[in-house]
């Protein structure tokens, strides 16, 4: 909590509490209007279709919240997807001619090399952006060429097929019924809500992210804390990547473009703030949501899909307009 | 400033021999609209591999039209400004690509159109497929598969695209010969495998049991829908799914008896359309690709068609092997 919500200012306080709760209420309007509209918007097996199909954009947007929080943006993300998921598979791939040498290797050494690649683009941002004072914007526009074209370089234009049945289980797998997309996600987001809400670095990530001059009178790292985020973002969107390949049966080095702008549509529908220092990754877990919710129950009452993007846009107009109003009154 | 001198006389100098190589030899240039996947990295490599390219009788150079119709056009005032001699030509756009071949036009450049088509009468010659035939052909067999009754969904390409206008008007065709087969949707996945997926999901919840059918207009999106049945816990086997290109996973998926695809021969349509474009240049060239030999149906004619029609393969279980082969 920042704070700002402690202040005896009635209307302050109603368009914090509109923000906080406007989009799940929103969120279980649009359900309740699904449910009666079409009789199987409920049904268990489309539950598990919403969530799995919510869990890569999900798992990008939870690494989004931090950068955001931090006052920056990851463009790059969907890029990064494409490219850990080539190298990954690549190492997991039973074709001679897509593999590596000695491919394919063991389900964890693939895993740890697709995190590792997400990990290294996110750091050069992270590097960029908090040491040499590059601005994110610039930094991850460069990252979603850079990395598009290392995927492209890497596969030559052709997919990575063949994949071993552990690597893609990570895509198609369950636990007790539950696929394993969901469960990576939900993981993700326990982590993220413990990392954010109660550690040292979450609080220094709030600090950088509202107010990095007082943060750094204060003794925090904020230079530290910048990069950081980026290689947290970096990470995720290489789980990403592989969840995506693993789901799709192939790396695509086409796969995840444009998928940043789906991760800042869902960070910012729910409610975490451009400026930065407010939000949390239960708003964008809900703004994750919303939009897959959206595009199933269009998808399930025949709507052509070009109204699914009006609807979305018009929802991240709207909530970008609920953090206005917060900002002015708070 | 005498280094100056001499440093400026020998760029010269090279500059002027460069010109002179250009001059030896013809320069064609292709401008295709993306290199970013299989299919045009697979039309781009045979181009390369032409034998006249290979034996240095023309220089080729291949412009990625980075799927933006004025960054195509843009290339295309290089390639005039560079004095290219003939243009091979893969359009994003079948409307924006004809001022493109109109400025070439004007400049006395040839071009030739491969694969995709652009709306205008200017091209020197066209080599591509039918794609109002593979249409047609992929939307028979799953009817065929489905006994001509029953409902089918259809995965279109990018509205506006000549491949999904085309393809559809030959979906339909087949489709009105099979008047007790439903449409039960018809949407765009982009050409995009995970669109694809996701859209397929939605679907078998929507429709369950009564989709017998699936007609993706390319493979990517056909091997989505097959994803999405895997992911319900279907049998892929219950379902006649259908794609058109031939790439490499759906090459696989049929060896795997999973679906059917069309082969788009693109190599053929890149080295068909060069040796048409190197017959514009140099008089009295005779073709130099083997594909000619391959396809009996369709004849050289001194190359001076209008149009060269590249006829498709249906993907079988008896070719799959020597296909999958050819890719290694």
């Amino acid at each position: 909590m920042t704070g700002k919500t402690h202040r005896q200012d009635f209307k302050a306080y109603a368009a914090d509490y509109g923000q906080r709760y406007g989009i799940l209420i929103a969120l279980v309007l649009v359900c309740v209007a699904l449910s009666v509209a079409n009789e199987f918007f409920l049904t268990q097996r489309n539950i598990i279709n919403v969530l799995r199909q919510a869990s890569i954009n999900g798992i990008l947007a939870i690494g989004m919240t931090f950068v955001i929080l931090t006052r920056g943006i990851d463009l790059s993300v969907g890029s990064v997807v494409a490219l850990a998921g080539v190298v990954s598979a690549s190492f997991a791939t039973t074709s001679a001619t897509a593999g590596i040498a000695g491919a394919p290797y063991g389900f964890y050494i693939a895993i740890s090399i697709g995190i590792l690649v997400g990990m290294a683009a996110g750091w050069i941002n992270g590097i960029l952006v908090a040491y040499f004072n590059v601005p994110a914007f610039v930094t991850t526009l460069g990252m979603l060429s850079a990395a598009r074209g290392l995927t492209l370089l890497y596969t030559g234009g052709r997919p990575v097929p063949s994949l071993t049945p552990e690597y893609r289980n990570v895509g198609t797998g369950d636990v007790f019924g539950i696929p394993m997309p969901i469960i990576l996600f939900a993981v993700v987001f326990i982590a993220a809500f413990l990392v954010l809400s109660s550690t040292r670095f979450g609080r220094h990530v709030y600090a950088a992210g509202g107010n990095p001059h007082a943060a750094r009178v204060s003794g925090i790292n904020v230079k530290r804390v910048r990069m950081m985020v980026y290689v947290i973002s970096g990470a995720l969107a290489g789980l990403a990547g592989m969840i995506l390949a693993a789901r799709t049966g192939s790396a695509l080095p086409q796969a995840g473009i444009a998928y940043e702008l789906d991760a800042i549509a869902a960070v910012v529908i729910g409610g975490t703030s451009l400026s930065g220092g407010v939000g949390q990754v239960t708003g964008t877990l809900i703004g994750a949501l919303l939009i897959s919710v959206v595009n199933n129950g269009l998808d399930l009452m025949g709507v052509e899909s070009y109204y699914q993007q009006v609807i979305k846009g018009m929802l991240i107009v709207a909530a970008v307009m609920l953090d206005q109003a917060r900002h002015k009154h708070a | 400033m005498t280094k100056l001198l001499k440093t400026m006389t020998l760029a010269a100098a090279f500059m002027g021999s460069t010109a002179a190589i250009a001059q030896d030899v013809p320069r064609i240039g292709a401008a295709v609209y993306g290199l970013n996947a299989e299919f045009m990295q697979l039309w781009a490599a045979a181009l390369e591999q032409h034998p006249a390219v290979v034996e240095g009788k023309v220089n080729v150079t291949i412009f990625d039209g980075r799927y933006d119709a004025l960054v195509q056009q843009e290339q295309f005032e290089t390639m005039i400004t560079q004095g290219f001699d003939a243009i091979i030509f893969v359009p994003i756009d079948i409307e924006a690509g004809a001022t493109a071949v109109q400025a070439a036009h004007d400049a006395g450049i040839p071009v030739v159109g491969s694969n995709t088509r652009v709306n205008s009468d200017l091209l020197l010659s066209y080599v591509g497929s039918d794609d109002v035939q593979s249409g047609y052909m992929e939307a028979r067999y799953v009817l065929d598969q489905i006994g001509c009754e029953g409902g089918v969904v259809i995965i279109e390409g990018p509205i506006g695209q000549s491949a999904q206008i085309e393809r559809l008007e030959g979906n339909m065709q087949a489709l009105a010969e099979c008047p007790d087969v439903t449409v039960l949707e018809q949407q765009t996945a982009n050409w995009s495998r995970a669109e694809a997926q996701t859209l397929m999901e939605n679907w078998l919840t929507r429709h369950g049991d009564n989709i017998k059918g699936v007609i993706g207009q390319n493979d990517e999106m056909a091997l989505g829908a097959i994803e999405a049945i895997r992911g319900a816990g279907l049998d892929v086997n219950d379902f006649a799914i259908a794609g058109i290109d031939g790439v490499t996973d759906a090459l696989m998926a049929v060896k795997n008896g999973d679906m059917a695809s069309i082969l788009q021969d693109g190599a053929a349509q890149a080295q068909g359309a060069l040796d048409v474009a190197i017959a514009a240049v140099l008089d009295g060239y005779e073709p130099m690709s083997p594909i000619w030999e391959q396809y009996a149906d369709m004849p050289w004619n001194g190359g001076t068609d209008a149009e060269y029609n590249v006829p498709w393969t249906p993907v079988t279980a008896e070719n799959v092997d020597a296909l999958l082969e050819m890719r290694q």
